[in-house]
């Protein structure tokens, strides 16, 4: 720690006990009456400027992250804790500072991050090797439109992974989502026009992003089967949300609604796609679900808990 | 296939051999001729040296080695490529950083838009060739 002349210009240091000498190799008569920013490496840079005038400032308890220089010219990262002290008037005379070499730390989170990085593109590979197994394997002995479901369905997992490990795995946009999952429907191919999409910003957990990226692309997916963005028709998806407190915490409501296609019946056997929507939400999700095959449409209704969901500004 | 492109010889650069026959599909499909596939850098720089090419799909990490030598070349040729990866994008060398990317797994529709744009544009410069001489 120091203690810096407040008076005097470029704040020179007055004290420095031996941890300080320690940990940035400098003796003390090389350090006494040096400005502080003899210690900081960038120290003309701006936002560095900004933190050590906010350390060193009138304020009590600051703390700014600063990256430090040695003797030796190699660099460490310091958290800098700073309080001012005052006379019997009141007035600034000095600042105290303490260090905290936070390098370990950094370091540690270089490579938590570098990790998270290997292991997103390990799954994305996997799940290229994936694809390219299937459908070597599905090739000559399956119907083209079993194969595109498949890929489908592999691709939709992919993005929401993707999603997930571009936020570190805590939480992803519920329209960020339906932008991925949507895009191969012509969400933005010239198709924009048959979308609306409409609600208040969302944050998923991954669980719930999994699953509700597999709903969503199975709903499209029958949708381009059987539905509003069948061929030959100028059918529309309205995809529209809200949040409402409950006892239990915030839930969501959430209505895909078809509009403009063709008739559409309830299909005579389940396929995995109507599992996945109403088996896959209410069991992972304890969501409920409600299909109808209404004249004008296709609705989906999803209600389901947004559990710790907080709301992003930047939408 | 009706693509205006077709016959355009694509040289696919990718060193898991499985995931090579599904673009070969891919672009076969698309119309394309595929040259290749290379599995290694040295094989790929000296398929470009040979042959003909009009565009490159390029795995960014062959077997562990990353494939930035063989964009280097690439770009001295004004081939337009792409990259292949299952990495972010912003994990692209800085001069690398507004090349076209095409996230794995593949779509087909993603790789035929993207094929289609490189083939119909001027190939993009680097913001500064990173040198690997």
């Amino acid at each position: 720690m120091v203690f810096t002349d407040a008076k005097e210009t470029g704040n020179p240091i007055i004290f420095a006990n031996d941890s300080l000498l320690a940990l940035t190799g400098y003796n003390r008569e090389e350090l006494l009456g040096q400005s502080i920013n003899f210690l900081v490496e960038g120290g003309a840079d701006p936002e560095t400027r900004a933190q050590i005038d906010a350390v060193f400032g009138d304020r009590a308890d600051t703390s700014a992250e600063i990256c430090c220089r040695r003797k030796d010219g190699s660099t460490f990262w310091a958290a800098m804790f700073g309080n001012p002290v005052r006379d019997r008037t009141g007035e600034v005379v000095q600042h105290f500072a303490s260090f905290v070499d936070t390098s370990k730390h950094r370091q540690a989170e270089d490579r938590l991050r570098f990790l998270l990085d290997e292991l997103n593109h390990r799954t994305q590979n996997t799940l290229a090797t994936v694809q390219a197994i299937a459908l070597q394997t599905l090739r000559g002995h399956a119907d083209k439109e079993v194969v595109a479901a498949f890929e489908g369905r592999i691709l939709a997992l992919s993005k929401a992974h993707s999603l997930l490990g571009r936020e570190t795995w805590t939480a992803v946009g519920l329209r960020e989502l339906l932008d991925q999952i949507l895009l191969p429907f012509g969400l933005k191919n010239g198709g924009a026009a048959r979308f609306s999409v409409e609600g208040p910003a969302v944050r998923l957990q991954p669980k719930a992003a999994l699953t509700l990226a597999m709903v969503f692309h199975e709903l499209a997916t029958n949708a381009a089967k059987h539905g509003a963005l069948s061929e030959s028709t100028a059918g529309k998806i309205g995809i529209s949300w809200l949040i409402e407190p409950t006892p239990k915490g915030e839930r969501m409501q959430l209505r895909w609604q078809e509009s403009g296609g063709p008739p559409v019946a309830p299909p005579g056997r389940k396929g995995l796609g109507s599992r996945l929507i109403e088996g896959g939400l209410a069991q992972e999700l304890e969501g409920e679900v409600r299909f109808a095959y209404e004249p004008s449409g296709v609705v989906c209704q999803i209600v389901m808990p947004l559990p710790h969901v907080e709301l992003d500004r930047s939408g | 296939m009706d693509n205006p492109l077709s016959g355009s010889r694509v040289l696919l650069v990718e060193d898991e051999i499985i995931v090579s026959w599904l673009l070969q599909d891919m672009l076969a499909d698309l119309g394309y001729e595929v040259v290749g596939p290379a599995a290694r850098v040295d094989q790929a720089l000296a398929i470009i040296e040979a042959e003909d090419i009009d565009a490159v799909l390029l795995d960014l990490n062959l077997n562990g080695q990353m494939s930035y030598p063989v964009a280097d070349a690439l770009v001295a040729r004004g081939i337009p490529f792409v990259f292949a990866t299952g990495y972010a994008k912003n994990r692209l060398l800085d001069g690398y950083q507004t090349f076209p990317v095409l996230q794995k797994p593949f779509h087909r529709l993603e790789v035929g838009d993207v094929l289609a744009k490189l083939l119909t544009q001027e190939a993009p410069k680097p913001a500064s060739l990173p040198s690997f001489q």
